[in-house]
C-alpha cells in the first residue's frame, strides 16, 4: 500500500515539476504586464537543445545551453512585445511557431548529424542516430530519502531539488525584496512605478528574459529529466498548460507548487486507469483531462478574480507608453 | 509616445509615424518577406545545405502543373480557416483554435460519411451537402465554446481556443483508433476510405479546382458578410472597441457568439477539404497544423478576403515545397514550418517598421 | 523670508497654444500658495514644468536661489520638490507602505518592513493622519488615498510641495483635515503651492494666491488683502459680454426628469451624487462647473452608457433608468460625447461608416440584414456638406480629420437626423471645447435650430459666456450636486462663480 503510494507520489512530482519550472518564470513575466505566449516554443527548443547536447557533451552543458537559449529566445518576444510595442499574443505564438519549427528541424536525423558531429567530431556512430539520450540520475538524499512516503520527495533528479529551492526563492525574491516590489508594481500600475523613476521597459525585459530561461529549463526537464526519447509533439501543449496553471495559481509561486502537481496528478491518473485497463475509456479521452481542467481552471479563476480584486496584474497584455 | 536613448550628443527617439501609404505597406511587406528568407538561407547556409538549391525547389513548386495543383489543394483547408479568422480577429476575438475546429470540421464530415455507409442513411446526391452542414456547424460549435466564454464570464479566448485544439486532436484519435477504426483496415487507425461521390471532385474531377471554387466562394461570403451585411458592421465596431460598440447601441454579447460561430464554421470547412478532397479518409494528425499557418496567413495578407485566398496558395505551396525539399535535398520536412515561422515574426517587425521611425535628434530646443 | 522656488519668465508652448506666456511665480518658505484660475488657464503645465514632467520653452527656474534644469521628475525628487497630482498614481492592490517606498534605493536587497512601517505611522501622526501601513490602498477613502500621496514626497524628505486640485475627491471633514496637515507642514518652514479653482479654500488656507488667465499671471496677492468676489472677477476677467441669442422657440412639455440621481465614476466613488433636474422640449438647460464634477457620468448615465446606483431617469414621462444605449438611441436621446473622449470616432473606420455608427441600422440604410451603401453616401455626402465637415471624401479614415472636423462629424451623426428624426433630447458634453471661432458659432446656431424644433437640450460647458449665450436656465454643478439653478435673466458670471466654487452647503 505504502509503496503505492509512494509511487503515485513520486510521479506526481516527476510529472508536476515540468509545469513547475514552466510557470515559476512565468509568473514573473505575467507580474510584470508581460503574456509569454512562446513558453511552448521554448520549452521544446529547449528539450531538443538538451537532447542534442546531452549526447555531445552531457548533461550539465545541455542544461545551461537550454537556459540560455531560452533567454535569448525570449529577448525577442521583450524586444517586440515590450520596446517594439507589438501584440503579445501574436509575438509570443510566432515565437512558439518558430520554437517548434526550429527544434522540429533541428532534432531530425538528418540535421542533428551535422549539429553533433560539428560540436563534438569525436561522437561515435551510434550516438549520432540514436533517438534518446541518458536520462538525469536519481540523486537519493541521505536520511531523508528513508522516511516512508514523503521519502519520495528525496528520491528525484537534480532538477526537481531546483525547483523545490526555486519556488521559494522566487516568493521571496517576489514578496519580501525591492525589486520584486518594483516588479510588481510595474506590473500593477505601470504609471505609478514609472512616476516614481522606476524603467517599466527594463523590468519587463528582465521578467520576460526570466520566464524564457525557466521555460527552457522546463524543457530539458521534460526531456532529460523524465522521458529522454526524442519524438515530434514533446511538449504536446504542456507549455500552454502551464499559462492555465500561473492563472489559477493566482501569479503566486507557492501556490504554482500545488497547482503543478496537481495537473501532474491528473496526468498520472491518466497513466494509472490505463494501465488498470480501464479499457472502454480509451487512453485519448483520459489524454484530454489536463487540457479540461486547465480550462475549467479558468473560468473559475474568471469568475473569482472579479470579485477578488487581488488576482491579475492589471497591466497584463498591455503595451505601456508614457502619455505625454 | 516615444522611447528615448539619451546619448552625449543628443538623442534617438522612436515616434509614432503619421499615417502611410497602401504602396508603403505593401513595400514593407515584401521587405519583411525578403528579410525572412534571408535569414532562412542563412540558417541553411550554416548547416551545409545550399540555400540557392533550396529557394529553387520552393520555387519550382510554383512552376510545374503538378505541384501547383498539389500546392493548391494544401492551400484550401488554410484558406478556409483563415476566411473564418479574418472575422474573428476583426473582431477582436484570438482565436488560436481553428487548428481544432478543423479537426471538428473533419470528425463532422466523417460521421455523415459513416451514418451513410453504415447505417444506410441519406440518398447520395444528400451526402455531400450534409457534409458541409455538419462540418460548418460542428466546427462553429467548437468555437463557440470560447466564444461563450468570453461573452458571457469574460474569460480571454487565447487560452481555451488552444486547449480545445489538443482536445479535437486527442478525439479524432479517439475515434480513429476505436469505434471509427476500419474494420479491414488491418488494425491501421483509419477510417473507411470515402466513397468518391463524397470527395471533393466536383469540378473537372479534381480536387484542387473544387476545393479552389470552394476558397473562392468563401472569400465572396465572407467580403459579402464583412462590407454588406449589418451583422458584419456590428462585428467590426465590436473588434474596434466594445465601448463604442455599446455606444452605438449594439448588442456586445450576441455580436461575439455570432463571430465567433461564423469563424469555427468556416475553419470547420476546412477540414471538410481534407478528409474529403486531400486524404479521402479520416486519420490522426490530419492536419500538420493548416489551423496556426491559417493564423500566419490572416496576419499576412492584412485579413482581406481576397488576399487570403492568394497567400494560402503561397502557403500551400510552402507545405508542398517542405515534401520537395525533404526528397531532393534531403531537409527534413519540419523545415517548412520553421519558414513559416521566420516569416511570421519578420512581418511583425515589418509591421513595427511600418509604424514607427526612427528619428535622430541633436541637443537643442526639445521638449523633453 | 527665503524663497524656495522663483520661476522666471516661463514660456511654454504647445502646437497651437501658447499655455504658459511669461510668467513669475514665487514661492516663499513657509507659505501656502494657491495658484487659482480656471481650466486651461495654465496652472497645471506650469507646475508639471517645476516638476520636471516638462521643459520651459524659455525662462529660468530657482531652487533655493541657484539656477537649476529639470530634465526629469528625478532631479526635481532629488532637489527635494514632490507633486501630487489630481488622479491619483497609485497601486491599488497593494499596501500603503509597499506604495510609499516604492522606488527607494535605501534599503538592500531585502525590504525592512517593521522599520519602514514605525517611520510611516510616525511621519502620519506628525501630520494628524491615522494611517495603517498594511492597509491595501484599494480599501482607503479617497482622502486616505491622498494621505498616501502625500506621505509618498514627504517620506522623500520633500521641501516644496506641490498639490494639483486637491479636494476635488474629499469631503468636507477631509478637506478640513487636509488643510489642517498643510498647515503643520507650512510651519515646519516646507512651501506648498495649492492648484484650485475653489474661492473658498483660497480664501481658508493660503497665504498668498497667484490668479492665472488664459497663460498669464494676473496678479499675485496676499490672500488676506482680496476677498472671493475680487478674486473671482480675476479669474473670470471682465466684461464679460452677456448677450443672449434670441430664439423663437417656446417652451414644451417635460421631456426630460431626473429625480435624485446617484452615479458611480470610475474610480468607485459615486460622480453624480443626488441630481435632480428637468428639462422641457425647446428648452436649453446649461450646465456649468468645472469639469470633473459628475456632467460626464450624468450625461452617460442619460445617454445609457452607465447605469445609475439609484435614482430615476424619465424620458417623456416613461421610467427610463437603467436602460441601455440602444433603447435610449430609439427613445430619441442624442448623446455628443466630451472631446477626446474615446466614444467619439472609430479611427480606423472610415467617415461614412462614423456617420452612420448608429443609424446603420434604420431603414432606409438598410433593411432586415443588408446595408444600403448607395443611401448612406449619398446622404453622407449631403451631411459633410451641411455640417462643413473638410475631408477628401465620405470615404477617407477618420483619422485623417482634424479636431474640428470630427466634432462635426459626431453632431451630423448626432443631430442630422439620420437616426430616425429630431431628437427628443440631445446631450451635449463640452461641444465646442478646441473648436476655432467659426465652428463654435456653427455648433451654437446648430443648437439653437433644434432648440427651435422642439428638442430639448442639455449643454454642458465650462466657458461661462457661452452659457449665458445659450441657455434659458443654468444649472451649476460641483462635487456631483446641482448647487443651484438660475435662470438666465438672473444669472452672472459671480452668481455662478461662487455657486461653483462652495464646498458642501450642509455636512454629509
Amino acid at each position: 500500500m505504502i509503496e503505492w503510494i509512494e509511487s503515485v507520489l513520486g510521479l506526481t512530482i516527476q510529472v508536476g515539476t515540468v509545469y513547475l519550472l514552466a510557470s515559476l518564470g512565468e509568473i514573473y513575466a505575467e507580474r510584470s504586464g508581460v503574456l509569454n505566449l512562446g513558453l511552448e516554443g521554448i520549452m521544446v527548443m529547449g528539450a531538443a537543445l538538451s537532447f542534442i547536447f546531452t549526447l555531445a557533451y552531457g548533461h550539465l552543458a545541455a542544461i545551461l545551453v537550454s537556459v540560455v537559449a531560452g533567454i535569448l529566445m525570449s529577448l525577442i518576444l521583450a524586444v517586440m512585445a515590450v520596446y517594439m510595442r507589438l501584440n503579445q499574443t501574436v509575438t509570443g505564438l510566432a515565437l512558439t511557431m518558430l520554437g517548434l519549427g526550429l527544434s522540429g528541424f533541428l532534432a531530425s536525423p538528418e540535421v542533428r548529424r551535422v549539429i553533433l558531429l560539428a560540436l563534438n567530431p569525436l561522437l561515435p556512430e551510434r550516438l549520432l542516430a540514436i533517438q534518446e539520450a541518458p536520462k538525469l540520475p536519481e540523486i537519493h538524499v541521505p536520511l531523508l530519502s528513508e522516511i516512508p512516503i514523503i521519502g519520495c520527495f528525496f528520491r528525484q533528479n537534480v532538477l526537481v531539488y531546483v525547483s523545490y529551492i526555486a519556488a521559494p526563492l522566487m516568493w521571496f525574491m517576489l514578496f519580501k525584496t525591492r525589486p520584486g516590489l518594483s516588479l510588481r508594481s510595474v506590473g500593477e500600475s505601470p504609471a505609478a512605478a514609472d512616476a516614481m523613476g522606476i524603467n517599466v521597459f527594463r523590468v519587463r525585459c528582465v521578467a520576460t528574459m526570466i520566464s524564457g530561461g525557466f521555460a527552457g529549463l522546463a524543457g530539458a526537464y521534460l526531456f532529460l529529466g523524465f522521458q529522454p526519447f526524442w519524438q515530434e509533439g514533446l511538449t504536446a501543449g504542456k507549455g500552454f498548460i502551464a499559462l492555465s496553471l500561473v492563472i489559477l495559481s493566482t501569479w503566486n509561486p507557492l501556490r504554482a507548487i500545488l497547482g503543478a502537481y496537481l495537473f501532474g496528478g491528473v496526468e498520472v491518473i491518466q497513466y494509472r486507469l490505463q494501465l488498470f485497463g480501464l479499457g472502454a475509456l480509451s487512453p485519448y479521452l483520459l489524454a484530454m483531462l489536463p487540457y479540461l481542467v486547465a480550462i475549467v481552471a479558468l473560468v473559475a479563476v474568471s469568475i473569482e478574480s472579479v470579485r477578488k480584486r487581488i488576482g491579475v496584474p492589471a497591466s497584463l497584455g498591455i503595451p505601456y507608453s508614457r502619455e505625454e | 509616445m516615444s522611447l528615448r536613448i539619451e546619448t552625449r550628443f543628443g538623442r534617438i527617439r522612436v515616434e509614432r509615424r503619421i499615417g502611410y501609404g497602401r504602396l508603403y505597406s505593401i513595400s514593407m511587406t515584401l521587405l519583411s518577406l525578403a528579410l525572412a528568407f534571408l535569414v532562412v538561407a542563412l540558417i541553411l547556409a550554416s548547416l551545409g545545405l545550399d540555400p540557392i538549391k533550396a529557394f529553387q525547389v520552393i520555387f519550382g513548386v510554383f512552376m510545374k502543373p503538378s505541384l501547383l495543383l498539389e500546392s493548391i489543394k494544401q492551400s484550401i483547408p488554410i484558406c478556409l480557416a483563415a476566411l473564418g479568422l479574418s472575422i474573428a480577429f476583426k473582431m477582436n476575438f484570438w482565436n488560436i483554435g481553428a487548428e481544432g475546429q478543423i479537426y471538428m470540421g473533419m470528425i463532422a464530415s466523417t460521421g455523415i460519411v459513416l451514418l451513410h455507409a453504415y447505417y444506410g442513411f441519406f440518398h447520395e446526391w444528400m451526402v455531400m451537402p450534409l457534409m458541409l452542414l455538419a462540418s460548418f456547424l460542428l466546427g462553429g460549435a467548437w468555437c463557440l465554446i470560447p466564444g461563450a466564454l468570453k461573452a458571457r464570464l469574460g474569460v480571454n479566448e487565447i487560452l481555451p481556443t488552444l486547449m480545445l485544439n489538443y482536445v479535437a486532436i486527442l478525439i479524432v484519435d479517439f475515434l480513429v483508433h476505436g469505434p471509427w477504426r476500419d474494420p479491414k483496415g488491418y488494425g491501421f487507425p483509419l477510417s473507411i476510405a470515402f466513397p468518391e461521390y463524397t470527395k471533393l471532385n466536383i469540378v473537372l474531377g479534381e480536387p484542387a479546382y473544387t476545393g479552389l471554387l470552394l476558397s473562392i466562394l468563401g472569400a465572396a461570403a465572407v467580403f459579402f458578410l464583412l462590407e454588406y451585411t449589418k451583422p458584419g458592421f456590428e462585428i467590426k465596431v465590436v473588434g474596434q472597441s466594445p465601448a463604442v460598440a455599446r455606444y452605438a447601441g449594439i448588442r456586445v454579447r450576441s455580436t461575439i457568439l455570432l463571430g465567433s460561430f461564423l469563424a469555427g464554421g468556416l475553419a470547420g470547412i476546412g477540414g471538410l477539404s481534407i478528409v474529403s478532397g486531400i486524404i479521402g479518409r479520416l486519420r490522426p494528425g490530419a492536419s500538420p497544423g493548416y489551423g496556426y499557418t491559417a493564423i500566419i496567413v490572416a496576419a499576412l495578407a492584412g485579413l482581406n478576403p481576397w488576399v487570403i485566398v492568394a497567400v494560402s496558395i503561397f502557403f500551400g505551396g510552402l507545405i508542398t515545397a517542405g515534401g520537395a525539399l525533404q526528397m531532393s535535398m534531403g531537409i527534413p520536412k519540419a523545415a517548412a514550418q520553421m519558414i513559416q515561422a521566420v516569416i511570421f515574426l519578420m512581418i511583425l517587425v515589418g509591421e513595427f517598421i511600418k509604424r514607427y521611425r526612427i528619428v535622430v535628434e541633436r541637443r537643442g530646443a526639445s521638449e523633453r | 523670508m527665503e524663497k524656495l522656488v522663483e520661476l522666471r519668465g516661463i514660456v511654454k508652448r504647445f502646437p497651437g497654444v501658447v499655455a504658459n506666456d511669461r510668467v513669475d511665480f514665487e514661492l516663499r518658505r513657509g507659505e501656502v500658495h494657491a495658484l487659482l484660475g480656471e481650466n486651461g488657464a495654465g496652472k497645471t503645465t506650469l507646475m508639471n514644468i517645476l516638476y520636471g514632467l516638462y521643459k520651459p520653452d524659455e525662462g529660468e527656474i530657482y531652487v533655493r536661489g541657484k539656477r537649476v534644469e529639470l530634465r526629469s521628475p528625478r532631479d526635481a525628487i532629488r532637489l527635494g520638490i514632490g507633486m501630487v497630482h489630481q488622479n491619483f498614481k497609485l497601486v491599488e492592490s497593494h499596501t500603503v507602505l509597499e506604495n510609499i517606498i516604492l522606488g527607494l534605493r535605501e534599503d538592500g536587497l531585502r525590504i525592512d518592513f517593521e522599520k519602514h512601517r514605525r517611520r510611516i505611522i510616525e511621519l502620519a501622526e506628525r501630520y494628524g493622519w491615522r494611517i495603517d501601513p498594511m492597509a491595501r490602498v484599494w480599501q482607503l477613502s479617497a482622502g486616505e488615498k491622498q494621505q498616501v500621496e502625500l506621505l509618498k514626497i514627504l517620506y522623500r524628505g520633500a521641501e516644496i510641495l506641490i498639490l494639483d486640485e486637491p479636494t476635488s475627491v474629499l469631503t468636507v471633514q477631509e478637506t478640513r483635515r487636509l488643510f489642517e496637515a498643510l498647515r503643520r507642514m507650512a510651519r515646519e518652514g516646507k512651501g506648498i503651492i495649492f492648484i484650485t479653482h475653489k474661492l473658498n479654500e483660497v480664501m481658508e488656507v493660503s497665504d498668498r494666491v497667484t490668479v492665472m488667465r488664459r497663460g498669464r499671471v494676473v496678479i499675485t496677492k496676499e490672500t488676506r488683502e482680496t476677498a472671493k468676489a475680487e478674486l473671482a472677477n480675476y479669474m473670470i476677467g471682465r466684461p464679460i459680454v452677456f448677450g443672449q441669442k434670441k430664439t423663437s422657440a417656446q417652451l414644451g412639455a417635460v421631456v426630460l426628469k431626473v429625480i435624485g440621481l446617484k452615479v458611480l465614476g470610475d474610480r468607485g466613488y459615486p460622480a453624480v451624487n443626488g441630481v435632480s433636474l428637468e428639462v422641457r422640449r425647446g428648452e436649453i438647460l446649461g450646465i456649468a462647473g468645472v469639469s470633473g464634477n459628475g456632467q460626464v457620468e450624468l450625461a452617460e448615465a442619460i445617454a445609457g452608457l452607465r447605469k445609475p446606483l439609484s435614482g430615476r431617469i424619465l424620458l417623456n414621462g416613461v421610467d427610463a433608468t437603467g436602460m441601455d444605449a440602444g433603447k435610449m438611441i430609439e427613445l430619441g436621446v442624442a448623446y455628443i460625447p466630451p472631446e477626446g473622449n474615446k466614444l467619439g470616432v472609430v479611427p480606423g473606420f472610415r467617415v461614412v461608416d462614423n456617420l452612420f455608427l448608429k443609424a446603420y441600422r434604420y431603414p432606409p440604410y438598410s433593411n432586415k440584414f443588408l446595408l444600403n451603401w448607395g443611401k448612406m453616401l449619398e446622404k453622407a455626402r449631403e451631411l459633410i456638406e451641411e455640417f462643413g465637415i473638410v475631408t477628401p471624401s465620405v470615404l477617407s479614415r477618420a483619422s485623417a480629420l482634424s479636431g474640428g472636423n470630427i466634432q462635426r462629424l459626431i453632431l451630423a451623426r448626432e443631430l442630422s437626423g439620420i437616426i430616425g428624426g429630431i431628437p427628443r433630447l440631445i446631450v451635449a458634453a463640452y461641444p465646442t471645447k478646441g473648436l476655432d471661432i467659426g465652428a463654435t458659432e456653427f455648433v451654437h446656431d446648430l443648437l439653437l435650430r433644434y432648440k427651435e424644433m422642439g428638442s430639448g437640450i442639455i449643454f454642458i460647458s465650462e466657458d461661462l459666456e457661452e452659457l449665458l449665450l445659450l441657455s434659458d436656465r443654468i444649472a451649476v454643478i460641483s462635487g456631483g450636486r446641482i448647487r443651484g439653478v438660475l435662470a438666465r435673466e438672473e444669472a452672472d458670471a459671480e452668481k455662478i462663480g461662487l455657486l461653483m466654487s462652495e464646498a458642501v452647503v450642509q455636512a454629509g
